[in-house]
């Protein structure tokens, strides 16, 4: 552990804008949410009423859990609980990877190890700041939530569960990290994780049975039932749960070497077959793209089997008014269903879009670019080998995802693809804009492109509860994306012709800039 | 038009960094250039200008006849490059890379790939994380030497190649330049440019100190002598172009200038001599007398 307090120095030089926008982001969060909704729902019976159209909506109880308590701090709890875990998760897994594992493979753990720094410290640093930055999080975000007239204790008990959340996924990275000599596998693998324990509580919460959400740290993160009964033990299971696999994670470190995995490397051909660039970035692309694509059909296959039988199950006077303040009146339910849950998801798919649009200045920063490009090879053309996969990727994915939901719905799969696919020009307006920071400020091109995502994600979420409105709500590209399964009379060609081509003059001056600029390593 | 690289006056700045400050390059075809320099003199910077990665901000330059910044793709038909610090994609195997970089040059000859793998000792099927810095180098100069090229730009090729493989490298270079093909090699390892070069250019802060063969740039600097007297040479002392004299019993130590040669020959012969050396200068001493002198 020699070296430790100086590689957490190092961390948090190195984090030093990234950690405070993401903790005072999300603290603020909450107080915001608990605020708006005591103003939009004045009264219990607003409240009541509320709760009970969430309730039955499947979607709601898949994202976001069941309801406990129908006061203020228990619908803002029910709003944030799932997702600020679920982002706080994704946000440590990639710090502690990023502090572990992609140290290593880039060789600078090597330079460290060499000076007196432990065998454990690098981890051990990981492990430190990046739970230390979610508890901080979750402490700050309670003199918001207090402010607004909440109970201390149970706020305190909130910004924990939240907190919890996040610990537990960097513990998660801190095991992935041992187990592959990739960052990127790592990353994947970790993600994975917190896939499978995001649908375990989806399922719990939405079908009949509960057992599977004590299994999740996603669960506990609801079942400690902040505002509505406070159950201060279920904390104690993000302990036993982050202390075990940190323990697990030491423990194997010591059994690999610097640099190594514990799953091995495997030998490859030795002779190549790939043709130029677009062959290379082929190749670079397949493997997370089949992921992805495996992923999103196997989330659409989840969102039509929900579907089924909405339409009668859920003909209930409370979801016909909801049904009809989204779809207008006489929208079929499962439609208002399939419409909400791809407008989430669709950004899902965003981020994956990101993925493959920022890979040509990772290509950039990590040097890998230099040779290729020396070789007979164009700016424009290697910028566009690895456009062309944010380009088609995404549309690969709606499909996979809107098919498959339409499938397993049992009908209707052109109508589901076809409204899923519509999100296509948002998801290339996204695609445009970091296209357009690779050109322009390469450096900053992936903070730009995930912080303009971020943005438009956290306007979609306020404009739910109605805080904002008009042109800052203009700004998401999500927003412009019509209904197809709702609106049909209107034509949707308008606005998906607009952001097809706002899409393309953001990608087109990218493109222009990048040949016009010098190479920028890391 | 003569030369493979023809550079003057050529500026590059980053912010307020001045990286190259009014460069000056020739290199001939058909030639062995060295490209020598101290770390952070501006070398890199200049092979990037040269691939067209870069913009310079001032300055003239041509490589192969045309703008390596306009014309890059046309003119990397013409050429292959080794980076200093190579990365490689993690997931392909070192076989892969030399054959997809191969491929986009216009093939390469299978039998020179093979007989190069053997040479550099290099397995072909392992993945490229799993290789030591020594050989991600390899792999680059394994696919640069099979290439058909009429340039080699190699930039610090064998700072991660033990003595084996830096021999090995080379006999490849003298293969090269047998072919007629124009070689850049920059480099601080100074023995490496002494056997390799025909000519160098010695840079330092971005500015072109000294260019010309080995022979020219021997002229500028002095020569060892190590000699053992009958008697005591009082006259030495006082001659000019003389410097660091030791005197140790009968031996003497000094390093003369050239003009001084033949007055210094006069003082050891009056003295008696029993024994005599003179060593031309290495590199090494005509490096650090123009760091030396820059800095101070």
């Amino acid at each position: 552990m020699t070296g430790t307090w100086s590689l957490i120095r190092l961390v948090l030089r190195r984090d030093r804008v990234l950690l405070p926008v993401w903790i005072v982001i999300t603290a603020l969060l909450p107080a915001s949410i608990a605020s708006s909704t005591a103003g939009l729902y004045a009264d219990q019976a607003a409240r009541d009423a509320f709760a009970a159209a969430s309730m039955s909506n499947p979607a709601q109880l898949a994202m976001r859990g069941v309801i406990y308590d129908a006061g203020v701090g228990g619908l803002t709890a029910w709003t944030l609980g799932s997702s600020l875990a679920l982002i706080g998760g994704l946000v440590s897994v990639l710090l502690v990877v990023r502090h572990t594992r992609a140290e290593e493979e880039t060789g600078r753990r090597e330079l460290l190890s060499s000076g007196v720094v432990g065998r454990h410290a690098p981890l051990a640093a990981a492990l430190a700041v990046v739970p230390a930055a979610n508890l901080l999080l979750g402490l700050l975000s309670v003199p918001g939530l207090v402010a607004t007239g909440l109970p201390a204790g149970s706020s305190l008990l909130f910004g924990l569960s939240v907190a919890g959340g996040g610990c537990a996924f960097a513990a998660v990275a801190a095991v992935t990290a041992q187990l592959t000599a990739s960052s990127g596998t790592a990353r994947g693998l970790a993600i994975g994780v917190g896939g499978l324990m995001f649908a375990l509580r989806a399922v719990a919460d939405s079908g009949g049975v509960a057992w599977p959400a004590w299994l999740s740290p996603f669960g506990w993160a609801r079942l400690t039932r902040a505002y509505a009964g406070d159950q201060w033990w279920v904390l104690g299971l993000f302990v036993v749960f982050v202390a075990v696999l940190a323990a697990g994670a030491f423990a194997l470190s010591v059994r690999r070497d610097v640099a190594g995995g514990l799953l091995p490397t495997r030998q490859g051909p030795a002779e190549g077959t790939l043709r130029g660039a677009f062959g290379l970035a082929g190749r670079l692309h397949r493997g997370s793209l089949a992921g992805f694509a495996i992923g999103f059909g196997l989330l659409g296959a989840l969102v039509g089997l929900s579907a089924r039988g909405l339409d009668t199950q859920l003909d209930t006077p409370q979801f016909r008014d909801l049904a009809a303040v989204i779809g207008g009146s006489g929208a079929r339910v499962s439609d208002v269903f399939f419409t909400f849950v791809m407008y989430v998801l669709s950004q899902l798919v965003t981020g994956a879009a990101l993925v493959s649009a920022l890979r040509a200045r990772g290509e950039e920063a990590a040097g890998r670019a230099d040779l290729l490009l020396s070789a007979p090879v164009g700016r424009l053309r290697w910028a566009l080998s690895h456009l062309a996969f944010a380009v088609a990727g995404p549309a690969l994915l709606l499909a996979v995802l809107g098919a498959a939901a339409g499938l397993a719905y049992d009908g209707g799969v052109l109508r589901v693809a076809g409204a899923t696919l519509a999100y296509l020009p948002a998801v290339w307006t996204v695609v445009g804009i970091a296209t357009l920071a690779f050109g322009v400020l390469p450096r900053l091109a992936a903070a730009i492109s995930w912080t303009a995502l971020g943005v438009f994600l956290v306007v979609d979420l306020l404009a739910e509860f109605r805080l904002v409105s008009g042109v800052v709500l203009d700004m998401s590209p999500f927003v412009h994306v019509p209904a197809l399964l709702l609106d049909g009379a209107a034509s949707p060609v308008a606005p998906l012709a607009a952001l097809t081509a706002v899409a393309g003059a953001l990608a087109v001056a990218g493109l222009a800039l990048v040949r016009r600029r010098d190479l920028t390593p890391a | 038009m003569n030369a493979a690289v023809h550079a003057e006056g050529l500026v590059k700045t980053f912010g307020r960094a001045r990286a190259l400050d009014g460069l000056d390059l020739t290199v001939d075809k058909g030639e062995v250039h060295g490209f020598l320099g101290p770390n952070g003199a501006g070398k890199t910077t200049t092979i990037r200008i040269l691939l067209g990665q870069m913009r310079a901000d001032g300055g003239r330059i041509t490589l192969l006849g045309g703008d390596p910044w306009r014309d890059a793709t046309e003119l990397h038909r013409r050429l292959a490059y080794v980076p200093g610090d190579v990365t490689l994609w993690p997931s392909l195997t070192g076989g892969e890379v030399i054959d997809l970089l191969g491929r986009v040059r216009g093939g390469l000859d299978p039998k020179r790939r093979a007989d190069l793998l053997e040479r550099f000792e290099l397995d072909p099927r392992k993945k490229c994380r799993a290789y030591s810095k020594g050989n991600r180098q390899k792999v680059a100069l394994v696919a640069a030497f099979a290439s058909d090229v009429e340039l080699l730009l190699l930039d610090e090729p064998t700072s991660g190649l033990d003595p084996l493989m830096e021999a090995v490298f080379n006999e490849c270079v003298v293969r090269e330049k047998q072919r007629g093909r124009t070689v850049l090699l920059s480099s601080h390892i100074l023995s490496e440019v002494e056997t390799l070069c025909d000519r160098v250019s010695i840079i330092r802060a971005g500015r072109t100190v000294e260019s010309g063969t080995l022979a020219d740039l021997r002229h500028l600097t002095r020569t060892s002598v190590t000699a053992e007297l009958a008697g005591p040479a009082n006259g030495l002392a006082g001659l000019p172009g003389v410097h660091d004299l030791t005197v140790d019993g009968a031996r003497l130590r000094c390093q003369v200038d050239q003009d001084a040669l033949t007055a210094v020959l006069g003082e050891l012969a009056r003295a008696g001599v029993r024994a005599l050396t003179t060593r031309p200068p290495t590199l090494e001493e005509l490096f650090l007398r123009h760091y030396q002198g820059a800095a101070s």
